[in-house]
């Protein structure tokens, strides 16, 4: 069973996301701020992480970067809204492993997300 | 327990309210959710920019994330609701979990397993009913509604309820829209209408001005007398005015250009005849008469300017009606028209031109009057005179007294 971490400051993201792919099989945990991200990362060792990029505190990219300097086997998927595409080519300059950006399409969410995380574990 | 009726009606009246559909669909939400004790209560709206359904707003205990979301307007669970032509949709009023899980057990077809896709993503959205909003035929949003807290199903009273409410939230949407369409239409319509309007004058006074210069010219041609129109506008307002003639707004505008343009016709007329030191041929002077209809043919495009051509198209009429072109008399020629013939013979004869001398002041005077009643209008000559002898008597005497002044026995040309 494939460990996942969603990282979003939007608790109904968290709970919504947790929810979802519970019932597909993962082993869902959430953190809603970059600092408990990474205790989380630290304690639980997740396989995947799903990275919200704008969050107060600790934003996306400064816990991608710790993450990919202490473990780097762990994956990680950015999450990011359309408006903030730009942030995304140095996530991936960094070290991110993949993106998918919101909205998601309730499709694509059912679709094929599982499988990117997949993929990339 | 809920009234519905009274619910509803509650509703209606805020629709009224709400500029902005999506605080009324936000207050439809939390209605829901709160009154009828929901899981939550969300709403899909379509996002006719981005051609896709997004939620505006979710409400209760298990909310959705609004920003995570979006929903293609090709994901089964919107073409559910879609009619296909050959009969009335099952799902046209409401999409029900409970409904469609007798299907996902029972079938194995095409049409069970894209029922197993509608089922699958209502319970990713945690749906227990999905209520489309109709605006004819066009599906503008879905409330998508969790289960009741207490576990009961959904009675049909609320299922009604459901979807009288996102049919008239439908309406307001669309009302909105097409208020706020329309606002933008005919705002662009008023923009072009006044740029239409802007050109339009520019065109015409920038013709006026050319026509301006051509009667200039034209006088220049004629009679090479300097200050002519210039002189004839001054007298001509003065006996208007001493008529007591409205000149408000454009009419005195109006008054000026007949003063002006009268002979713009003249343009048309060889220079043999106009510039001809003897008496005129009758062949010679039918072709001169022609200067009027012509001063009509350039002005009629100024239609800004209607009551300036007909000053022009009456300036040679005569009182007792054997003038021309059309042998108007009295008050069928328009005061304009008469006050242009008087002043316009008044300079012509105390002016020197190239082939005469001015005549005296007296004796031109002396020819109004003794034309008033024939040629010219009684009241105008009367006015004319009055005015000239309040005004610009002196100076005109000064002015003629110092040119040599030759007393003529012909009548002058009053062309």
């Amino acid at each position: 069973m494939l460990k996942l971490l969603v990282v979003d400051d939007e608790e109904e993201i968290c709970d919504f996301l947790r929810i979802f792919f519970e019932e597909r099989n993962f082993k869902v945990s959430t953190a809603l701020s970059g600092e408990e991200a990474l205790r989380k990362v630290e304690v639980e060792q997740p396989d995947v992480c799903l990275l919200d990029i704008k969050m107060p505190g600790l934003d996306g990219i400064q816990v991608l970067k710790e993450v990919k300097r202490r473990y780097p086997k762990i994956k990680v998927i950015m999450v990011t809204a359309i408006e903030t595409t730009e942030k995304i080519e140095e996530a991936v300059r960094i070290g991110a492993d993949n993106y998918i950006t919101k909205p998601l399409s309730l499709e694509y969410l059912e679709k094929d997300v599982h499988q990117k995380i997949s993929d990339v574990a | 327990m809920i009234n519905y009726p009274e619910a509803l009606k509650n509703a209606a009246k805020s629709m009224v309210r709400f500029k902005n559909p999506d605080n009324l669909l936000r207050m439809i939400v939390r209605f829901i959710a709160k009154e009828i004790g929901l899981t939550h209560a969300s709403i899909l709206v379509f996002d006719t920019v981005r051609q896709r359904y997004t939620f505006i707003d979710s409400r209760g205990e298990s909310k959705l994330p609004v920003h995570l979301i979006r929903i293609d307007s090709d994901h089964p669970l919107i073409l559910s609701f879609m009619g296909k032509g050959k009969k009335p949709h099952l799902y046209k009023d409401a999409l029900l979990l409970s409904h469609l899980e007798k299907f996902v057990e029972s079938k194995e077809s095409s049409r069970g397993i894209k029922i197993k896709k509608v089922f699958d993503s209502m319970k990713s959205i945690k749906a227990s009913v999905c209520v489309p909003s109709f605006y004819q035929g066009e599906l503008l949003g879905v409330l998508i509604l969790g289960e009741k807290k207490d576990r009961d199903d959904f009675t049909h009273e609320e299922l009604s309820f459901f979807h009288t409410l996102a049919s008239d939230a439908a309406m307001t949407i669309k009302n909105t829209e097409f208020q706020s369409q329309l606002i933008d239409r005919n705002r662009q319509l008023e923009e072009k209408l006044a740029e239409i309007k802007r050109l339009r004058k520019k065109e015409q006074e920038t013709y006026f001005q050319i026509m301006l210069s051509l009667a200039r010219e034209v006088r220049e041609k004629d009679d090479s007398t300097f200050g002519h129109l210039e002189a004839v506008e001054k007298l001509g307002l003065m006996t208007a005015e001493e008529l007591g003639i409205d000149l408000s707004g454009k009419k005195r505008d109006i008054l000026i250009a007949g003063l002006r343009l009268h002979d713009v016709g003249k343009i048309g007329i060889p220079d043999s005849i106009l510039k001809k030191e003897d008496k005129l041929t009758p062949e010679e002077w039918l072709i001169m008469k022609q200067h009027v209809d012509k001063g009509v043919k350039i002005l009629e495009p100024l239609t800004d300017f209607k009551d300036v051509v007909e000053i022009v198209r009456c300036h040679h009429e005569f009182y007792n009606g054997k003038g021309y072109p059309r042998g108007l008399k009295g008050s069928e020629i328009p005061i304009e028209s008469s006050i242009v013939s008087v002043v316009d013979a008044f300079h012509a004869m105390i002016s020197t031109r190239c082939y005469k001398k001015g005549f005296s002041l007296e004796y031109a005077l002396g020819e109004l009057n003794a034309n008033s009643g024939e040629q010219f209008h009684p009241k105008v000559v009367e006015a004319f005179i009055s005015a000239l002898k309040k005004n610009m008597y002196g100076y005109y005497k000064s002015r003629i007294s110092e040119e040599r002044q030759i007393q003529h026995e012909e009548k002058p040309n009053t062309i």
